[in-house]
């Protein structure tokens, strides 16, 4: 018998990893024998525009989450947490990148941090924000921030028991091989930043 | 090597792509022969099917084809001599390889042929909502779906088994959420021996050519043929019937997994039969009359309603009065995607449940207090100082272009500051319509501009441009070639010379066709040098209004994001950009007319560079009048190389 369904909704800029995250996500709960359910954006949307990534855990038939019924929300950009928080149910929680991606195009309007995260704040139950860019580009590779923030929504209990540190280890070592290493110590820096930001 | 996991040992349970999975079916199926032209949502069937093949030491044989036309074509030869073959492309794709496909109904085949059909629901990547069951019913070919990622290796498998049992073609149609949604595959068995591409033909024109004579027999006997597959699909193993309750709820192929959830989200399972149909042309008439049994029936379906016709249809043959509700009557909406939270709504208005609070009343978005984000041209695409050099030349003659663009990374062009993209049509439109703008712009500053990828020239930009050359067209034809498909994922084509399993095959040039069709004048410029592109541009809009004659420009410079992969992949690491703050005087070219994403705005107007977006293409330098851009180390001339030159590799 499987779980009830978990709906999680992973968003940022095309081409910042999050159907890498999500990927890691779904293997993680499948080596818990826990059912996964992936919808991908792909094509066109990759060009640095908006990205929505469905991930539903255990018994979850329909690929997509309807607005109002995720219980997580992974944002690597501010805008595109926004943009998406009307997926979340009122008692979710949001993990989300310090990180603010100004859409390219002139003479744009762009919102404030502040003001973002408090529309994030609107609709979540609990927030949890972390910088997992800057972090990343610390250890010299911007590549492995979606990892950090998987570990930082693992640290904060978004995942309830469908999916722990060690399967996320354990799911990164499958879907990620050679770059598996660093992906894995992004993980703990990313747990390590939540609970920073949980302490704050 | 992507999608190394079609491979995975047989037993195991492995989280595949829907597209992957498919690829994975044909495999088990035994399938020998595989062409296609790529194309969102359908793209991955044929790139694992190529890993499989290049692991497999050409097992079976597999092919980019040069369009979908071609593609078509050839797996039915394949086919028709005995291989199991079949041919992928999106829903547009099948426009273009309709004419094959309406023969292939009545040739039939010696082996077996499925054509893949991915749709494309909302138009994620696409430009058109088309549903190519109409195809199946307009051509009497049956169609198979997947009811739901979780059983798109089953349909793939089943569909080639059956076009093999009745030496018919079949179509395998799936949409975006079935395509593109990665879920756990159990996997069977690979007959890696019956995957050698082999076959043979057998003469006999009664049979494979289409004259009046057999051609008038063929059609007789597709009809029986129809009648026939209507009955025989109700044990299509994929159909099935789950409840028994009073209520029928039809869901065809993805509806059936949203029928499923919405059914137990409303807690009516007991009052609710659900019909589960994998084969949705044409219905399967003995489960149709079960379904007329009922007093009322809900079709769930992802497009038109095809099902919800037919079943009308059906419905009105036999006399029959269940009310049938779905798209017709705006109970689910009939444009866009499916959702659960549409369908637990339209069930709950006919059990009279409440529905969860998310499918009546769903949060408002805040998307309109945001601003909008649409895919942009990469940081670093040769394509931006080329837009950049070709708005320059124009403004320099005083020209009044009209850009007919075609489908392709370039298509981005249409957006602000570049809008470069008047038109956008279909595949290969930019040169065909622009030989209509041509003849009728007349005025002396009018010019017509097409701007054609390198991929959708070898597409179908080879055509039109001769129809040019012959008719006297006054236009210019740019074509980015950056050496690859881009927009689909990076895919090798003729030009490049790669074949799809990573061997060479000849490496076709550009320059040399338009030579050939009988262009007066092709040019070639760099793209990443902003002055020699400037120059060639004026160069060829020159030649166009004095002669009055067809010029092609074909401008040379690799997709970034496949650079950077060659870069990486040899050890090098591009250098970055920065600003100088002190020579930055805040005039703003690079950030808006320049458009760079990696090039912010800072609150003083001056310029930033983004080091997580910077690809250090170094183009920025040569457009800013400051000369404030400088790279943060000693530059590596190897990565301007391979910028120029990169290609996609397996
Ligand atoms: C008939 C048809 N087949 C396939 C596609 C999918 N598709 C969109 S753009 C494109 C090719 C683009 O390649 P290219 O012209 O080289 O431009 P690039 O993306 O590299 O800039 C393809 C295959 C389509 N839109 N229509
Ligand atoms: S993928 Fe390549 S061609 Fe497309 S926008 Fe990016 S750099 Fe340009």
């Amino acid at each position: 018998m499987q779980k009830d369904a978990l709906n999680i909704v992973v968003t940022g800029v095309g081409g910042q990893g999050q159907i890498t995250l999500a990927r890691v996500i779904a293997e993680a709960a499948l080596i818990r024998g826990i059912n996964a359910i992936v919808a991908e954006t792909h094509g066109l949307s990759q060009r640095g525009g908006t990205v929505i990534v469905h991930v539903r855990l255990g018994n979850a038939d329909a690929p997509l989450i309807p607005p109002g019924a995720a219980h997580v929300l992974l944002s690597m950009e501010l805008i595109e947490a926004a943009r998406y928080s009307h997926y979340l149910a009122r008692d979710s929680i949001a993990v989300v990148n310090d990180y603010l991606v100004p859409p390219p195009l002139p003479g744009i309007k762009v919102p404030s941090t502040d003001e973002l995260v408090s529309t994030i704040k609107e609709r979540a139950g609990s927030l949890v924000i972390i910088p997992a860019t800057q972090k990343a580009l610390e250890t010299g590779d911007v590549r492995v921030a979606n990892m950090m923030l998987l570990g930082a929504a693992i640290e904060a209990g978004a995942f309830r028991d469908y999916i722990d540190m060690s399967s996320a280890e354990k799911a990164i070592q499958s879907v990620l091989g050679k770059a598996a290493r660093q992906n894995i110590a992004a993980l703990h820096n990313g747990a390590e930043l939540a609970r920073k930001a949980i302490k704050q | 090597m992507a999608h190394r996991e079609v491979l995975s040992p047989p037993g195991k349970r492995v989280i595949m792509l829907g597209n992957v999975a498919i690829a994975r079916g044909f495999l088990e199926a035994g399938l020998q022969f595989a062409a296609a032209y790529p194309g969102t949502p359908s793209t991955e069937i044929v790139e694992a099917l190529s890993t499989a093949a290049k692991l497999l030491g050409g097992k079976p044989y597999v092919e980019w084809s040069v369009n979908e036309k071609v593609a078509l074509e050839a797996a039915l030869g394949a086919a028709i001599a005995g291989a199991r073959s079949m041919a992928a492309m999106k829903h547009v794709g099948l426009n273009v390889a309709a004419d094959p496909f309406f023969s292939s109904a009545y040739l039939g085949v010696d082996g077996a042929l499925v054509v893949v059909s991915a749709d494309d629901p909302w138009m994620w990547s696409s430009q058109n909502e088309q549903d190519n069951r109409w195809y199946g019913l307009h051509a009497y070919i049956p169609v198979v779906e997947p009811t739901g990622p979780q059983d798109a290796k089953e349909a793939a498998k089943l569909a080639l088994l059956y076009s093999e049992k009745y030496k018919r073609p079949f179509i395998l149609r799936t949409t975006t959420r079935i395509a593109h949604t990665r879920v756990p595959v159990d996997t069977g068995e690979i007959p890696v021996d019956r995957l050698e591409p082999r076959g043979e033909f057998h003469k006999d024109p009664s049979r494979w050519t289409l004259v009046p004579q057999y051609a008038r027999r063929k059609r007789v006997e597709l009809l029986e043929f129809w009648d026939k597959i209507s009955v025989e699909l109700a044990s299509f193993p994929l159909n099935g019937t789950e409840g028994s309750g009073s209520l029928a709820i039809v869901g065809v192929g993805l509806g059936y997994r949203y029928a499923r959830e919405a059914a137990r989200i409303l807690g009516v399972e007991d009052d609710v039969t659900v019909y589960k149909i994998a084969t949705s042309v044409p219905f399967p008439r003995p489960m149709a009359e079960k379904i007329l049994g009922h007093d009322t029936v809900l079709v769930v379906e992802e497009g038109d309603p095809v099902a919800e016709i037919q079943l009308k249809t059906i419905a009105q043959e036999e006399g029959l009065r269940a009310r049938i509700l779905g798209k017709r009557d705006n109970l689910l909406p009939r444009y866009g995607e499916l959702g659960l939270e549409k369908v637990v709504n339209a069930l709950s208005k006919l059990v009279g449940k409440e529905p969860p609070k998310w499918a009546v009343d769903p949060p408002t978005s805040v998307e309109e207090k945001l601003p909008p984000r649409p895919p942009v041209l990469c940081p670093g695409c040769p394509y931006r100082g080329f837009f950049y050099a070709l708005r320059r030349a124009v403004n320099k003659l005083r020209l009044k272009p009209v850009y007919s663009g075609d489908i392709g990374c370039y298509s981005l062009g249409v957006l602000p500051p570049f809008h470069v993209q008047d038109t956008i049509i279909e595949m290969g439109g930019s040169i065909g319509a622009g030989n209509g703008f041509a003849h009728v712009l007349r005025g002396d500053s009018d010019i017509t501009i097409a701007i054609i990828g390198d991929s959708t020239f070898f597409h179908s930009g080879i055509t039109p441009l001769l129809n040019a050359v012959y008719n006297n067209a006054p236009l210019l034809v740019i074509v980015l070639d950056n050496h690859t498909t881009a927009m689909t994922g990076h895919q090798p084509h003729p030009g490049t010379g790669i074949r799809a399993i990573g061997e060479p095959g000849y490496a076709m040039s550009i320059e040399s066709v338009a030579r050939g069709v009988g262009v007066g004048k092709v040019l070639v410029a760099d793209p990443f040098d902003v002055k020699d592109s400037e120059a060639k541009l004026l160069e060829a809009l020159r030649y166009v209004k004095e002669e009055k004659k067809p010029a092609v420009l074909i401008a040379k410079g690799a997709c970034i994001l496949v650079a950077l992969r060659a870069a990486y992949r040899r050890g090098i690491k591009p250098v970055i950009y920065r600003v100088n703050i002190d020579k930055c005087t805040g005039c703003g070219i690079c950030y808006t007319v320049f458009n760079c994403p990696a090039i912010l705005r800072r609150e003083d107007r001056k310029a930033e560079i983004d080091p997580a977006l910077c690809t250090g293409c170094g183009v920025c330098a040569q457009i800013c009048p400051f000369n404030a851009f400088e790279p943060v180390s000693e530059l590596n001339p190897e990565w301007f190389k391979i910028m120029r030159t990169a290609k996609p590799e397996q």
